[in-house]
């Protein structure tokens, strides 16, 4: 990933690989400061941290997977039977 | 609230839950089981071969907390705990027949940058490594609801490799924290945010070619 040490500002193409780092609150305050900063100035970078967040709601929708209707009844078959053996 | 108030009331619900388990509540077990499915199918996938092997490891996984119920001391949370089961029972069996995804190789699964270096201007130009063109600006709200965005995000998902799919399937699909992740599959909390980046990037990705393409 991007290091952020060297310079006092992020560019673009260093902002999409840091989003992650900072959407999780990994980025040192320090680094944190320059990444909002360059979103303040640049509408393509807000736009793309836009689409992630979007992109994370939307994976968010997604349903989740159905138990095989087999395992259910053999789980919810031993989870009856439990103790009674 | 406070995260001590948020905490208190999860412990709360969970004692709830557990008493009504160890009390036999069918309804309570059934939900269980449906609400950690895909996680622990996911999970299981990155230890063993084979959906087949990766659905039995998660059925021995529910025999065996249903065995454990009344000895589940309330250490660990609940589904930390299920977990832990899955991963001990996941390994037995990856050990016999290999895993399929070793994880010394977790951190040089494909290292693709997030967006194609070729959207970002050059480094003789005035503006090094800024955008050429703007990525769209998309109506969150509208796209994360549209069922066929939501289609698309799934089979970008789907080709994920596995561990990149297990990490976002438990991040942003079933809400794992970043701790719960890290135990279930052994990584570091570094590796786990750089594949969940790798995950969010290339669905992105996707998104961004059939929304804007």
């Amino acid at each position: 990933m991007a290091d952020l040490h060297s310079h006092e500002h992020v560019s673009c193409q260093e902002v999409v690989e840091l989003v992650t780092d900072y959407l999780e609150g990994a980025l040192s305050p320090d680094e944190a400061a320059l990444f909002e900063q360059h979103l303040n100035f640049c509408d393509g970078c807000d736009w793309y941290v836009e689409q992630l967040r979007t992109t994370i709601a939307t994976v968010g929708r997604i349903e989740q997977e159905e138990v095989p209707p087999a395992m259910r009844q053999k789980l919810l078959t031993a989870f009856r039977d439990r103790g009674r053996s | 609230m406070t995260q001590a108030e948020l905490a208190g009331r999860a412990t709360a619900a969970e004692a709830e839950l557990l008493a009504r388990l160890r009390a036999g509540d069918e309804t309570a077990f059934e939900a269980l089981v449906a609400r950690h499915y895909g996680t622990m199918l996911a999970v299981a996938q990155t230890y063993v071969k084979g959906r087949a092997t990766a659905e039995e490891v998660v059925q021995e996984t529910w025999l065996a907390v249903i065995q454990g119920l009344e000895r589940f001391e309330g250490r660990a949370s609940l589904k930390t705990w299920i977990l832990a089961i899955l991963v001990n029972k996941a390994k037995t069996r990856g050990v016999r027949e290999a895993r399929s995804v070793p994880f010394t190789a977790l951190a040089g699964e494909d290292e693709e940058p997030a967006v194609a270096p070729e959207r970002f201007r050059g480094a003789n130009d005035a503006f090094p490594g800024h955008w050429r063109a703007y990525p769209g600006n998309w109506s969150a709200d509208e796209v994360a609801r549209d069922r066929e965005t939501i289609r698309v995000a799934m089979s970008a998902i789907a080709a994920l490799p596995p561990t990149q799919q297990t990490v976002i399937r438990m991040r942003d699909v079933e809400g794992y924290s970043s701790e719960e992740v890290c135990a279930a599959l052994e990584v570091s909390e570094a590796n786990q945010r750089v594949l969940l980046h790798r995950a969010r990037s290339r669905v992105r990705a996707v998104l961004e070619e059939h929304l804007d393409g």
